[in-house]
């Protein structure tokens, strides 16, 4: 029932709506980065209990291991992370938790009305109260820690490469 | 539980995941000499051994860390539901079920790690 | 002074079955000229076999919201030149069950307002029927809901909405809106059944705040606005 009102929709093409902001403004940009960003931390945050889980010798552990033992399983886990595409990943995970932890504050105070405007009556060529500079100031404060971010990871990263 | 809670829970997890993860961020940047850069001595763990581990022997570090996995897993098993759900287009009961299971594998596992890591080296 | 404008519009005959086609059109255009009036040129003109749903010309009755290069309007209300476009999309609004060409069926939005029951509650109907004094309101009183009375019932938010897009049984922006509506009126008594209705999975909560209800609204009635402070009502309970 969706874009053509022709049959049921299927799951890409809801996908497609979910992930398209097309040029309804900011705040869908907004809702679309939350969506994307919320996905990707979720999956980075199964693969890092994961991944720790591993430093101390994996899911066999129950308890406190020999010390040979653990240190073997932290040298083999530093062996697969020790990667490019790991640290790109992580430079890219800097990006979306900055973006959704800022964005997230904005969405709590705008779902509890703070930081909107107050209904008023309707005035041509105005912007709806909703829309209001403290929201939209948020929300470039989110894109702007998350690039820092991205930077900063990136900047590492390369001074790790330099000699 | 009502939708409201859980919405409410999605709230205070949240604000626990960025009082919890700032702490867990600090101090796995802060807490260690820096040799290099911070990345090579926290972020790609190459330059000492154990180099995050020993960190969470503070009883308090780990009950933090504790905190930051319980609102983590609260938080992004919450938000999977809702957007699976508006994914698929319908609630799914098998979809919610396997979100627990696999919320509570993760605080399983990930308290067992922080345990271990707490009485290690 | 008059221009050529390619119209891309979107056919669709519910006989022929599977998805529609679009056809184009080459319509001559003048300053002032609506998107409505190049499709009924074409009705017209050109192809007397298009369907458009249309009544007041003014922006009043909204029978005629589309989406005209990919955003909601009512094409009453958008003027072709003004769009500066040489090819201009027209395609009917999302979300509705398609009937013909342009024309969606509207019964989900009156379905689901009359599920979240917008429409004035009083304890005591006896009085309501036949009233007994005047209810007066102040002018504080009025500004809380006035802007959310200007909706004309175009759809055109409901079609705009990324979350009715992807999962249909969500309330919806317009029905929300007209729920809180009620729910900031002085004379209104529904209060708690009004949070209640709404404090359901596809309820109030389902709205992520993508703004698109609002960025569309041909009246400014900013849905967004309303529902985010319906939620603050069913969030204190």
């Amino acid at each position: 029932m969706l874009a053509r009102g022709v049959g049921r929709s299927s799951v890409f093409q809801t996908l497609k709506v979910m992930l398209t902001p097309g040029r309804y403004g900011l705040e869908r940009w907004s809702y679309v980065l939350q969506r994307v960003s919320g996905v990707v931390v979720s999956l980075y945050f199964i693969a890092h209990v994961l991944e720790t889980g591993n430093f101390v010798g994996g899911i066999t552990v129950w308890g406190v291991p020999e010390y040979s033992f653990a240190e073997r399983a932290y040298e083999e886990t530093v062996k697969l992370l020790k990667n490019p595409v790991f640290d790109v990943g992580l430079a890219v995970i800097g990006f979306l938790v900055a973006l959704h932890t800022i964005n997230g504050i904005r969405l709590i105070l705008a779902h509890f009305g703070f930081s909107l405007g107050r209904p008023r009556r309707p005035e041509p060529f105005s912007p709806p109260p909703s829309f209001s500079t403290k929201q939209r100031a948020i929300f470039w404060l989110s894109i702007s820690l998350a690039v820092f971010a991205l930077l900063y990871t990136l900047d590492s990263l390369m001074r790790v490469f330099r000699p | 539980m009502k939708e409201r809670d859980l919405m409410l829970l999605h709230y205070i997890t949240g604000i626990g995941i960025l009082v919890f993860g700032s702490i867990h961020i600090a101090t796995v940047f802060l807490t260690y000499p820096f040799q290099g850069t911070i990345w090579e001595t926290t972020l790609r763990f190459d330059s000492i051994p154990y180099a995050i581990l020993p960190v969470y022997r503070n009883a308090l570090l780990a009950a933090s860390l504790f905190g930051l996995l319980l609102c983590t897993t609260i938080h992004a098993m919450n938000g999977l539901r809702s957007i699976i759900a508006e994914l698929i287009g319908a609630r799914k009961r098998w979809v919610e079920t396997l979100l627990v299971a696999v919320g509570a594998f993760l605080l399983v596992y990930g308290t067992r790690t922080i345990l271990i890591a707490n009485a290690l080296v | 002074m008059v221009e050529r404008v390619k119209f891309r519009v979107f056919r669709y005959r519910p006989e022929d079955g599977g998805r529609g086609i679009y056809r184009e059109y080459e319509v001559p255009v003048k300053k002032g000229m609506t998107i409505l009036d190049g499709l009924i040129y074409i009705k017209e003109n050109l192809d007397p076999t298009l369907s458009v749903r249309y009544s007041c010309r003014m922006a009043i009755c909204g029978s005629c919201g589309v989406r005209v290069n990919a955003i909601e309007t009512l094409a009453c209300h958008t003027q072709i030149l003004e769009l500066r476009r040489r090819l201009i999309t027209v395609e009917p609004m999302r979300n509705y069950p398609l009937i013909k060409d342009l024309v969606t069926d509207m019964a989900p939005l009156f379905r689901k307002q009359k599920a979240l029951m917008t429409w004035l509650i009083r304890q005591d109907t006896e009085e309501q029927e036949n009233p007994t004094r005047q209810y007066l309101q102040s002018e504080e009183e009025l500004e809380r809901y006035l802007q959310f009375t200007y909706c004309i019932q175009c759809g055109l938010c409901y079609s705009a909405c990324p979350v009715v897009s992807t999962f249909p049984d969500f309330y919806g922006p317009q029905p929300l809106m007209k729920a809180y509506r009620y729910y900031a009126d002085s004379r209104d008594e529904g209060g708690v059944v009004r949070t209640r209705l709404v404090d359901r999975f596809e309820g109030v909560w389902r709205c992520h705040f993508a703004g698109s209800c609002s960025a569309v609204c041909p009246k400014g009635v900013d849905p967004a606005l309303a529902i985010q402070l319906l939620r603050r009502a069913a969030l204190k309970g």
